[in-house]
């Protein structure tokens, strides 16, 4: 791949710190697969309808010391928190017990030993951007939960962008295993305070340990000049369960490259997502089931309303392999345009080995129902108003689906004040 | 006509008839009853030749013959009719097409010649007027989109149509409302012949107001566990299932 | 139950004998020289051949398309040759009448009515044989009522100025690498007009029999419903069973003026190859209709043959208000591979298409819906429907389904579904219980399965459809 980020020098830069002198080789494979890469266009099947070049502009450097941020966003609620300014860790509240937090950068020889072993199980390959992560990384947190613990407050990996990272390009991991039988929730949240442009890498890498039971929130809730460009990896033991939702308000550019992998059997996903860019806006989710044990179940729902020039991606892939027999696998994707210079790409995708199985998956794009809407107007309701409430009502249903009361009270708030900008309008949302 | 001797049979990795015994003569109708999973529908599953079913002892014997060596088509073309309790949907391939191919079949088995089309069509439009289903349902796919009522009378129909020598109803009574009861018990009775056997399997006596046993068995942890005529139903209603049990135990 | 279904698909191909004909065959490679012999025996005027030779330059840049969901080895396209006719037909029989007996009976065996007076007598039939067609029935009948439909051959030229202006105006010569190819050496294929107004007052088929082996064929059909006119069209294919795979690279172009509406049914059976995957027809068709003003262009497909297929006849929906239609089944056993769908651009106002798909894989075959429904700007108020369906029958095969949905205007309707399921062992038992044997049942469930499809079929179609299955199906069960 050209190198239009600079991205080779900051990756010399990183091979001569001494520090990290005992990632060199798993770094350097790493920079000769993205390096060889050649850059996406049109014609490369997982960037079709994002062109990545244009997009991602140019000349960044990697960030080195955090700068200052409120992280205001999100924050206020009974959890434990582990923050992160500008790919670096500046708070770390208390931990539950079970929970053991290690960070690449504070590694102990023998960590390094086992850091080097967890890198290696990096899930998936051919993801640029895990490349690229893999290539440049400079901070990872990993989060080990011991067997049969039950947390009760939810782990909170706060991630914000400083004003400082103007211009960096910022990657980091988040890796977390849950040992068997355990439970909690993970809430993963990203924004920004920067004016931008700013480059976010991040890659979150998740392991739930057989019969255990993960809630998992993944929110991309930067505004304004951001590019975050990452992945997600999960893999499924046996009886296990994860419940995992995605949102992404805003940002210039977003792309999340989900991978769920059924490794145990009789495991079950629940994979939701909504996403709502608008001006000039672009988000793209490609989302991948692997099914590569029988008897395992997924149901994933994504919902998107694309407003203004905005465009927006969604590629969902069911994969059964050959042994699969017995899985059930379902995905909607539903769409709403509200404008005639919005756009939506979608394919679902089903790629099936096995026959003993169940699978669907259902895409739609449409604008609000117009016999709801006169139902609304008949009622004495305004049409602006209506429309207000049923774009939320669309969105609404898969937020009222989450467990996680929390996270529900915060996240309705920052959905109203979006759909309805003006505040007698948001009144009747919250 | 039907032989069960010390009958054993699993479903996958459990064991539900334990050394079942009954006979049944033509002409006779036999009831039988038993609480939930007394391996009621076992029974008709096994007689029926479904898959999945495994016979691990014991024998059957069908008009002199092994029924257990036959294939489930076999089974059918020899005379042994289920009316299944969930009747399965199948889209696309109409009612008509699909009973005209099943009377084919079983006909080509008694060495009957084929019905034409035309009497076919008729005598098809005659039973469905006798089990209440508008003739318009000839023309829908198999099941598909029936309430269960509906698919209750259509197993019916298909009684009707195949003349069978044995029949087994497999709870056929189960989400019926009273008028519908009536409509399916008439049918039944209507078959009631003195060269046709009859088994109906059901957790309510309620049907057994309208068709008349001549013998009632309760089945209970895969087993005969008592037997005698219509008067045992009537205690089973009073008393419900518990004292057997106990009995049993 | 799957063991049960593999015994039943055991399936014997009835069209793969061979006609013993001589034949001029030109000697394999492909250069310029053979675009102008290729011109030179058809006798073509110059526009045409200069056509040619710019789809052949063009072709010469262009790389094999990749993205398919199918494996097989390149073929050699040096290695084919381009041209093969019956010797008989050097001498340019003026009719039937003179047409080599042979020829006819090879027609007559595969049930194509060649005579006129035969009961299928609804139906007019353009024979094509190898690289030319052998003869057309019911002309006269046809052009009494105005309409044209002759070989592609003689359009050229006939009505040059018709050809001249509608050739390549639907799928350019640089469309893509398969319709380059086709476009630099086309050989035969039906040309048909309908006159303003004009509803054709017969059914009108072409049958494509590929014979000589080491040829490929490569015919080109171009149809133009003039306004207000209405056309029903059939093609079917066969080939000989042979070892080696014969390549059939195809351009069908449909032209609905305003308000005309074209019926295009297909039931492609080119031999698929024997039970190891040997031999067999690669079938690499581009066809493509566009739809001006309130016309309707309407696909109807039963594709049971080839060992592998790489099609997807697509709408153009230009005109406000216009209509398309994409009906499909496609069946893969033994090693076949599919990948086939349909592209509905909607380009007018209240555009509205259909997209019914299913697909039936057994055995070691692979079966891929790709799609693309795309709503442009100015496609307001326009409606697609898509269902897809996947059936699989056995655990080795595969089952796939691409969709691409692609949306720019916030007043189109876009519902996609898809599923993927097996014959139930419920549905298989209660046939059984009904005394329906196996092989019967798995035939009524998946015929059920693509009742929505055969529906579309002009009648006497529809049935053979139906067999056609039974057939493909044979040794499939469970």
């Amino acid at each position: 791949m050209s190198d239009p980020m600079q991205a080779e020098q900051a990756h010399h830069g990183l091979q001569a710190q001494s520090d990290w002198g005992w990632l060199k080789d798993w770094r350097a494979s790493a920079w000769s697969q993205f390096a060889a890469t050649p850059w996406p266009t049109r014609k490369t099947e997982a960037w079709k309808y994002t062109p990545l070049k244009s997009m991602l502009g140019t000349e960044w450097s990697l960030s080195e010391q955090p700068g200052s941020a409120t992280g205001t966003v999100f924050a206020d609620w009974d959890r434990t928190v582990i923050t992160l300014v500008d790919g670096k860790v500046t708070d770390h509240g208390a931990l539950p017990e079970g929970v053991s937090v290690q960070l690449l950068s504070k590694a102990t020889a023998e960590q390094r030993a086992r850091f080097e072993q967890r890198l290696a199980k990096t899930l998936a390959g051919d993801q640029l951007f895990t490349t690229f992560n893999q290539a440049l990384l400079a901070e990872a947190v990993w989060i080990e939960v011991a067997p049969e613990t039950v947390l009760e407050k939810p782990l909170h990996i706060n991630q914000v962008l400083s004003p400082n990272a103007n211009g960096r390009a910022v990657p980091v991991r988040v890796m977390l295993d849950l040992g068997s039988r355990s439970q909690m929730t993970l809430v993963e949240t990203f924004a920004s305070e920067s004016d931008g442009p700013v480059f976010i890498n991040p890659v979150t890498e998740i392991d739930v340990g057989d019969s255990a039971k993960l809630t998992h929130y993944h929110l991309l809730l930067e505004t304004g000049d951001v590019r975050h460009l990452g992945s997600l990896q999960a893999v499924l033991r046996a009886h296990s369960q994860m419940n995992s939702f995605h949102m992404a308000l805003g940002g210039v550019l977003k792309r999340k490259d989900i991978v769920v992998r059924h490794c145990g059997s009789g495991a079950h996903l629940q994979l939701n997502g909504v996403y709502l860019p608008k001006g000039k806006e672009h988000v793209d989710y490609h989302t991948t089931l692997e099914h590569e044990v029988p008897h395992g179940t997924s149901n994933e729902v994504f919902r998107g309303i694309i407003g203004d020039d905005a465009k927006a991606v969604f590629n969902g892939r069911i994969h059964i392999h050959k042994d699969a027999q017995k899985t059930l696998a379902e995905l909607s994707n539903k769409n709403l345009l509200t404008s005639h210079r919005a756009e939506i790409n979608t394919k679902p995708e089903l790629e099936i080995y096995a026959d003993d199985v169940k699978c669907a998956h259902g895409a739609t794009v449409a604008q609000l129902d117009k016999g709801s809407l006169f139902y609304f107007l008949s009622r004495g309701i305004s049409r602006q108003e209506a429309e207000v409430m049923m774009s939320f009502g669309f969105i609404n249903e898969l937020l009222e689906a989450l467990d996680d009361d929390p996270v529900k009270r915060l996240l309705r708030p920052l959905l109203a004040s979006l759909f309805a900008k003006e505040d007698d309008l948001a009144g009747h949302l919250l | 006509m039907l032989n069960i001797n010390d009958l054993h049979a699993r479903v996958e990795d459990t064991a539900i008839l334990h050394g079942l015994n009954l006979e049944v003569k033509p002409g006779e109708v036999h009831a039988i009853m038993g609480p939930n999973g007394a391996g009621k529908s076992t029974l008709g599953n096994v007689l029926s030749g479904r898959p999945g079913y495994e016979v691990t002892g014991g024998t059957v014997t069908y008009k002199g013959q092994n029924l257990l060596e036959l294939e489930a088509e076999e089974r059918a073309r020899a005379g042994i009719f289920l009316a299944f309790q969930y009747p399965v949907e199948i889209p696309g391939v109409s009612n008509m097409e699909f009973l005209k191919a099943s009377v084919d079949a079983i006909r080509s088995a008694r060495g009957e010649e084929a019905m034409s089309s035309m009497d076919f069509i008729k005598l098809a439009r005659e039973k469905c007027k006798a089990v209440d289903l508008p003739a318009d349902f000839l023309k829908r796919g198999v099941n598909e989109g029936f309430s269960g009522g509906e698919k209750k009378r259509n197993e019916l129909l298909q009684m009707m149509l195949l003349e069978p020598s044995l029949c087994i109803l497999d709870e056929t009574d189960s989400g019926l409302d009273i008028d519908a009861l009536q409509v399916v018990a008439r049918g039944v009775n209507e078959l009631r012949s003195p060269d046709r056997g009859i088994i109906v399997v059901t957790h309510y006596q309620r049907l057994l107001d309208y068709i008349v046993p001549d013998y009632v068995h309760v089945l209970a942890k895969g087993r005969i566990v008592k037997s005698g005529g219509r008067e045992l139903a009537l205690e089973l209603e009073k008393h419900g299932y518990s004292w057997i049990d106990e009995e049993v135990a | 139950m799957s063991e049960n279904i593999d015994q039943y698909l055991k399936s014997e191909y009835s069209a793969g004998w061979i006609t013993d004909i001589e034949s001029l065959t030109i000697p394999p490679g492909l250069n310029e020289d053979v675009i102008r012999l290729i011109s030179a025996k058809k006798q073509e005027p110059e526009w045409m051949l200069e056509w040619r030779l710019k789809a052949y330059r063009a072709w010469l840049d262009m790389k094999e398309p990749e993205w398919a969901h199918v494996v097989y080895p390149k073929p050699d396209f040096q290695a084919l040759s381009y041209y093969s006719s019956p010797k008989s037909m050097e001498d340019g029989p003026q009719s039937l009448d003179e047409v080599d007996p042979e020829l006819l009976r090879t027609y007559e065996k595969l049930g194509i009515p060649v005579h006129e007076q035969e009961v299928l007598a609804g139906v007019a039939v353009d024979m094509v044989f190898d690289s030319v067609s052998v003869g057309t029935t019911f002309r006269q009948k046809l052009k009494d009522a105005g309409v044209i439909f002759c070989p592609i051959s003689e359009a050229v030229h006939e009505y040059p100025e018709l050809v001249q202006k509608y050739l390549g105006s639907v799928v350019p010569q640089k469309d893509n690498f398969y319709a380059a190819l086709n476009s630099a050496v086309f050989s035969d294929g039906s040309f048909v007009y309908i006159p303003k107004g004009v509803r054709c007052p017969m059914e009108l088929s072409t049958y494509f029999r590929i014979n000589e082996a080491k040829t490929g064929q490569f015919e080109r059909t171009l149809i133009i419903a003039d306004e207000r006119s209405q056309v029903s069209y059939l093609e079917g294919c066969t080939a000989p069973m042979r070892d080696e795979n014969q390549l059939h690279a195809a351009v069908v172009e449909l032209v609905a003026l305003d308000d005309a509406d074209i019926k295009y049914s297909t039931v492609q059976n080119w031999y698929p190859g024997d039970a190891q995957g040997k031999g067999g027809i690669y079938n690499f068709v581009t066809k493509r209709g566009i739809a001006h003003t309130r016309a309707k262009i309407s696909w109807t497909q039963v594709e049971t043959g080839s060992a592998v297929t790489w099609k997807y006849p697509s709408c153009i929906l230009k005109g406000d208000d216009s209509i398309g239609e994409f009906y499909s089944v496609a069946l893969t056993s033994n090693y076949q591979q599919a990948d086939t769908g349909t592209k509905m651009i909607h380009l007018g106002k209240n555009t509205r298409s259909t997209i019914i798909a299913k697909g039936i894989s057994a055995k070691h075959s692979s079966n891929s819906y790709r799609g693309l429904v795309k709503m442009n700007p100015g496609a307001e108020g326009a409606r697609n429907y898509t269902q897809c369906d996947s059936l699989l029958i056995g655990d080795q095969c595969g089952a796939h389904t691409f969709p691409y949905i692609e949306s720019k205007n916030p007043t189109a309707v876009v519902e996609h579904e898809a599923t993927t399921s097996k014959v139930s062992d419920d549905q298989m038992f209660l046939c059984q219980q009904r005394g329906i044997d196996a092989e019967k049942a798995v035939s009524m469930i998946v015929n059920g399965f693509c009742k929505d499809v055969f529906r579309e079929l002009p009648m006497e179609f529809a049935v053979e459809a139906g067999k056609l299955l039974e057939v493909s199906l044979e040794g499939a069960v469970g």
